[in-house]
């Protein structure tokens, strides 16, 4: 122990000369440790860890597989009546709870927040057995068909909005219309099964009856909705198989009788799926994951294999020294301790900062992947993350000890003792070396320009020009919270009020009543009267003043008019690429379109055409050249509940200021949704901007890796040849001379380093070919060229560095035995 | 009075670590005109190695003035410093300082690759050959340093050293590695090489061949001991 | 019979690169009993670093028997060697060979950690302290060795060798790193060990001190000769 101690002091005396080695060291292995720990530790969870339910491998959810005439699917969601049904029948499954998803208005709360809401029967908090922070869940008495208006809010819910506040229970909130009395308050620990969408939180949870569904929609057999789930406790005598026999003929023969008057359904049919919650929670998440382990893996891989030639290297330099010990009585073993001290040290604090970088990493994914991965709110540092930590350091210091004392060449270690020996006690082979060099170019190539090209796409779509403005540009959706909605006519007054309001704001610039073209555009089926070609652009109402607040540019014809509005004129306005789908010449002006109705609508203008990122054209011809897509606007009506408000810059109208001014005009209306086109615009560039921050993260850290593995494998090298240096510089050779020779010496293990990342490449092209081949155009020669340079660079500078100790110093230096 | 191939005057070389200064060489003063066989001797430690190594603009004195062919070497940059040990003189090494990886004829060829002004590869292999047959080498031109024995090593170490033809051969304990019939004859082709017209600086501890030599500089403890001359060109 | 430290009989040592053989040492007899000082000497290029390597088993020689103390050592696995150097061997070397990162105290007491069985902190105190007393450098054990003159760094060198209790003490040209008053003193302290006993192989081409030792051998191109014989070579 005193020993282990002593050399541990020893070891760290030593290191401490030498910092710029151990903060490579710890940078690398920290930063590539910390994200595999975050990777080991998502597939445990997302793979191994059960989830926190009792009984969680009885827990399984039922889906409703809507099968066409031709045995395909149509769909995977249920009819309303279906779910009932399967609900009532009570087969299969102990105990089952249906819910259905949705998102409201609290009209009640002073900032009348826009929530995820969840309609559920009573059995799904009970067979989750949900832990509660406050109150109950829901009871027998709150059951279907029983229409009692209680509320259960989710721990953030009761936090943010009602400031924790712990006389919450039996306050009344009111959405919709109804209101609702609170009963319980979850547990900040619940973890809400995502059935619907990976990141969703179900923020308020009332009892099923209250769901949005219209009358019409319970009833038919006809309609599908994706917001219905079904959940259930499998009985312990009814295999997952088995369930499927059970329920398909149950749900299909009560479907066949609910369709039968539908001539549309004919040899369509239900077949019943049965899948555990932790499948369907997984989703598509297991690859990501399995992925992304790889991935860190690959990175852990070059990060070792370029630390081992920085040990290398440092084996070189400490040779003396070792010798020294040797001399008086060391062993292998000695020799072997004192660097597995060193190497242990290193490790030691490497995994420390790989547990600071894994705990950050935790947070990163929790804010910015809770829609991409299931569960990250559960990623902790628990004991595996620990014990893999522990096996990694130990495996670690292990290895680097174990290959530092490997290079040694015990026998010839006294030769360096005497002080005019020449002989070296290392022994790496030249052959070694250029191999090492020549693999560490070529994955390095591969991996920046990979890397490269992502980013570049990334960037190029960040960048893309939208052809509108989103400045200062916000969308409001109104919400109306009572049973029975108001007919068209009965809204026109209520809406032209509020918008009489809205402009009267004083941060209100302008004010459009139609939504942003970020909020969405749909599909509809149109036919050109003229020779009855059916087309399918993407449609929009808009107002008169719709296109003059984007900044979307009228290039033909004419603009709505309130006229156009009022009268419920059909008239339509088209985008180029619409005009150039229609016509060739694309002149358009005057032609006529049929949505199906009797009246056709006639083309008055065409505007330029904008680019809403994440959005690609659908071409049916599939022709290369992308020519945008094809849009189409018609009037908006004066009813509409959508706007666009254009506030003064440096402005801003708060959501709980909107809902005042709608409750002056008619209480029954509430701010559905108020958000900056903006941040619509991040957000759907998310994963754009996701993958540009990364690539540039990584084609950094790769960057960095080459350099420190070129670094260590060149800095032994000439080490070796540091006599033979020596010896040149005395008969005349300049500096010039020696570091021309040295990247000579290396050009060659470059260039098959080159070859072989085109070897690379070519492989990956045989075996990806669908997916590269895209990317295979003229326009990524540059690219190739551009990482060419880099990584010649960066072999230029770990040629010069280790050598800008020998060659700047008198030759002597280099002729001498020790420094 | 021909200016001297070397001139040291006041020469002095301090070596320090952290807070220990070792004065290696005091107040030398020292000149090697053109044809003289000078040899340096003296105890280990005596500082006849820095001496020559400053001396062959290896290092650099810490006080004092070195002239070379009357140029003062503290004006002079490393490249510059380069180019005369490449031109004008050849070192010879107790442990030869050949280069494993080069052939015998590479390696004696290597200081006219290193020149400014290059040479036509006809006339390195004159040279070269020509250098190989005055140390009785030539058939062992397509070897490599490996294959040779330490004498004979020795000899293509004196054959790249004189391939420049430079003003001086600078000759660090040549019998260092060898057996006493390999010193021999190495000491007696330096001579050999001497009577011929070349200037030869040696340093050695070894009493018997630096009794060879027509002047003798004894050092100790970093000073000049004394100094025995035969010739009258000396301006001392 | 039994104080006979040292015994070399027939040893030879060869090097071989390529297709060259070296023969470095031929035929040496060589036998230093308890309390002898000896030293080896010749010209540059005789075997002498090459027969010091092979008495300090940092080397293996190519033919002969070698006994320390009445164990044969000549054919030993590098572990083996590694604690015979530990236990029986101090070294002294020309370039002092300390190492610079740790203090003087712990130069000296490195030997000791390479014990098979390592004595106790109060012990290794003890004797690194005795041991700096012999060379009196007790006054710098909390020194850096780069912090020390030539000269004392060469009798740290001294303690360190001797703190293992060595059988014997090889010494390789210790006064050529160092001036000549450095040099004095630094055998004044190895003759005043061997006063006190210990059994010293010295190494050394300066004709001065090889003097000073009781026995002189003299090796020329690899075999041992007279005093005679070398005289006639010269």
């Amino acid at each position: 122990m005193r020993i282990l101690i002593r050399q541990h002091k020893q070891a760290w005396a030593s290191l401490k000369k030498k910092p710029g080695f151990v903060l490579t060291v710890l940078m690398t292995m920290g930063i590539t440790l910390g994200a595999l720990l975050c990777a080991i530790t998502l597939n445990y969870l997302l793979l191994v860890e059960p989830l926190p339910y009792p009984d969680q491998d009885r827990l399984f959810v039922a889906e409703h597989g809507v099968t066409g005439a031709k045995k395909e699917t149509k769909g995977l969601a249920f009819t309303y009546p279906g779910l009932v049904h399967l609900y009532k029948s009570k087969a299969a499954f102990e105990q089952a709870a249906i819910m259905s998803y949705g998102e409201d208005v609290i009209v009640s709360h002073n900032s009348q927040p826009l929530v995820n809401t969840a309609y559920i029967t009573p059995e799904l908090h009970q067979i989750l057995a949900s832990p509660l922070a406050l109150g109950r869940m829901f009871e027998a008495s709150e059951a279907m068909d029983t229409h009692n208006p209680v509320a259960m809010l989710s721990y953030n819910t009761w936090q943010q909005e009602f400031n924790g506040n712990v006389d919450i229970l039996e306050q009344k909130i009111n959405i919709r219309g109804v209101s609702y009395r609170i009963v319980g308050v979850l547990a900040e620990h619940f973890i809400e099964p995502e059935l619907e969408e990976i990141g969703r939180e179900t923020q308020v949870w009332l009892p099923f009856d209250f769901n949005s569904a219209g009358e019409g929609q319970r009833q038919s057999f006809g309609n599908i909705s994706g917001n219905l789930k079904f959940i259930g406790l499998l009985n312990k005598e009814v295999s997952q198989s088995q369930a499927v026999q059970l329920l398909t003929p149950l749900v299909n023969d009560r479907w066949q009788e609910g369709v039968a008057e539908i001539s549309f359904f004919k040899g369509w049919s239900i077949d019943m799926r049965v899948r555990p919650v932790k499948e369907v929670m997984l989703g598509q998440s297991e690859s990501i994951a399995i992925m992304l382990l790889a991935g860190v893996v690959g990175l852990v891989l070059i990060a070792c294999a370029n630390i081992s030639n920085l040990f290398m290297a440092r084996t070189a330099e400490k040779q003396r020294q070792m010798a020294i010990q040797a001399a008086i009585g060391a062993t292998k073993k000695h020799l072997f301790k004192a660097m597995l001290a060193e190497t242990s040290i290193l490790m030691f604090m490497s995994i420390i900062l790989a547990l600071v970088i894994a705990k950050s990493g935790f947070y990163i994914m929790q804010q910015y992947l809770g829609a991409v991965l299931p569960r990250v709110n559960e990623l902790s540092l628990n004991p595996i993350t620990f014990g893999c930590a522990v096996l990694v350091t130990v495996v670690f210091a292990l290895f680097f000890a174990k290959l530092s004392t490997r290079m040694i060449n015990y026998r010839a270690l006294n030769t360096t003792l005497q002080s005019s020996g020449k002989g070296s006690g290392l022994q790496v082979s030249k052959k070694t070396r250029q191999v090492l060099i020549a693999s560490q170019v070529a994955l390095a190539t591969v991996l920046v320009f990979a890397n490269f090209s992502l980013l570049k796409d990334a960037v190029k779509t960040i960048n893309a020009p939208l052809g509108f403005t989103t400045t200062n540009i916000s969308t409001l959706r109104l919400n109306f919270s009572s049973t029975d909605s108001p007919s068209q006519e009965e809204s026109i007054p209520i809406m032209a009020g509020i918008m009489e309001k809205l402009e009267a704001l004083p941060q209100v610039e302008s004010l459009s009543q139609s939504g942003s073209p970020l909020d969405g555009f749909y599909l509809r089926a149109l036919t050109n009267v003229a020779n009855n070609e059916r087309y399918t652009p993407f449609l929009k109402g808009a107002d008169q003043r719709y296109f003059n607040m984007i900044e979307q540019p009228l290039l033909q014809g004419d603009n709505f008019t309130r006229v156009d509005r009022q009268d419920g004129n059909n008239v339509m306005i088209v985008n180029q690429a619409f005009a150039k789908q229609l016509k060739a010449d694309g002149d358009v002006l005057g032609l006529q379109l049929s949505m199906g109705g009797p009246d056709p609508h006639k083309i008055i203008g065409i505007v330029k055409d904008i680019a809403i990122p994440g959005e690609t054209a659908i071409e049916d011809d599939g022709s290369a050249e992308y020519t945008g897509v094809p849009r189409a606007y018609v009037a908006s009506r004066l009813g509409a509940q959508t706007f666009m408000l254009k506030l003064k810059s440096g402005q801003s109208v708060s959501r709980e200021q909107l809902g005042k001014l709608l409750a002056e005009v008619d209480s029954r209306y509430a701010v559905f949704s108020f958000n900056s086109a903006d941040d619509i615009l991040t957000q759907r560039l998310f994963s754009e901007i996701t993958t540009a921050v990364t690539t540039a993260v990584l084609a950094g850290l790769v960057f960095l890796l080459a350099g420190i593995g070129l670094y260590g494998i060149l800095s032994y090298g000439t080490q070796l040849r540091r006599f033979e240096l020596g010896a040149r510089m005395a008969i005349g050779a300049t500096k010039q001379h020696l570091v021309t020779m040295i990247i000579n010496d290396n050009a060659k293990s470059v260039l098959v380093g080159f070859i072989g990342s085109v070897v690379l490449f070519a492989l990956a092209y045989i075996g990806l070919s669908e997916y590269i081949q895209p990317f295979l155009t003229w326009q990524v020669l540059p690219m190739i060229v551009a990482t060419l340079i880099l990584i010649t660079l960066v072999t230029l500078f770990a040629c010069y560095w280790p050598l800008r100790k020998y060659i700047n110093k008198p030759a002597i230096f280099s002729l001498r035995g020790s420094d | 009075m021909t200016t001297p191939i070397i001139k040291v005057q006041q020469l002095g070389k301090v070596f320090s670590t952290n807070d220990m200064l070792t004065h290696a060489l005091q107040g030398i003063e020292l000149e090697i005109q053109q044809g003289e066989y000078i040899s340096i001797s003296g105890p280990s430690g005596c500082g006849k190695s820095t001496l020559l190594s400053i001396m062959g603009l290896l290092d650099f004195p810490t006080t004092g003035k070195l002239f070379f062919e009357g140029k003062d070497i503290s004006q002079l940059s490393m490249e510059q410093t380069a180019a005369i040990r490449n031109k004008k003189i050849g070192f010879i090494f107790q442990q030869f300082n050949l280069i494993d990886e080069l052939s015998i004829y590479d390696n004696i060829a290597l200081p006219l690759r290193y020149a400014k002004q290059p040479t036509s590869d006809k006339k390195i292999k004159e040279k070269v050959d020509y250098c190989l047959d005055v140390v009785g080498m030539l058939s062992k031109a397509g070897r490599r340093p490996t294959q040779l024995s330490g004498g004979q090593q020795q000899c293509i170490a004196i054959a790249r050293a004189l391939v420049a033809e430079p003003s001086i051969l600078l000759v660090d304990e040549p019998t260092g590695n060898l057996d006493s019939k390999n010193s021999d004859q190495i000491m007696a082709t330096l001579e050999a090489l001497n009577n011929q017209g070349t200037t030869l600086c040696v340093v050695t501890h070894d009493i018997r061949y630096a009794e060879m030599a027509k002047r003798k500089v004894y050092l100790l403890d970093g000073r000049i001991l004394g100094q025995t001359r035969f010739d009258h060109q000396s301006m001392y | 019979m039994t104080d006979i430290k040292i015994e070399m009989k027939n040893i030879g040592k060869v090097f071989e690169t390529d297709d060259v053989e070296t023969h470095a040492l031929k035929d040496v007899d060589i036998v230093i009993r308890a309390g002898e000082y000896v030293s080896i000497s010749g010209p540059s290029g005789c075997g002498k670093s090459t027969l010091l390597s092979l008495l300090g088993l940092l080397d293996e020689s190519t033919s002969g028997s070698y006994v320390i103390e009445g164990h044969d050592v000549s054919h030993l696995s590098l572990d083996e060697a590694a604690h015979i150097r530990n236990e029986k061997i101090g070294f002294v070397f020309q370039s002092f060979n300390l190492i610079d990162e740790i203090s003087v105290f712990d130069n000296v007491a490195l030997p000791l950690q390479y014990k098979k069985e390592i004595p106790t902190d109060e012990f290794i105190k003890e004797r690194v302290e005795a041991c700096l007393k012999m060379v009196e450098m007790s006054h710098r054990a909390d020194h850096k060795p780069n912090q020390l003159s030539g000269g004392q760094q060469q009798r740290i060198a001294i303690a360190r060798a001797l703190v293992a209790d060595p059988a014997i003490l090889l010494v390789d040209e210790p006064t050529g790193n160092l001036d000549s008053q450095s040099g004095d003193t630094v055998m004044a302290v190895l003759a005043e060990l061997n006063k006190n006993g210990t059994t010293i192989c010295m190494v050394t081409h300066d004709a001065r001190y090889a003097d000073m030792a009781k026995i002189q051998l003299k090796l020329l191109d690899g075999q041992i000769v007279n005093d005679e014989a070398l005289k006639v070579a010269v």
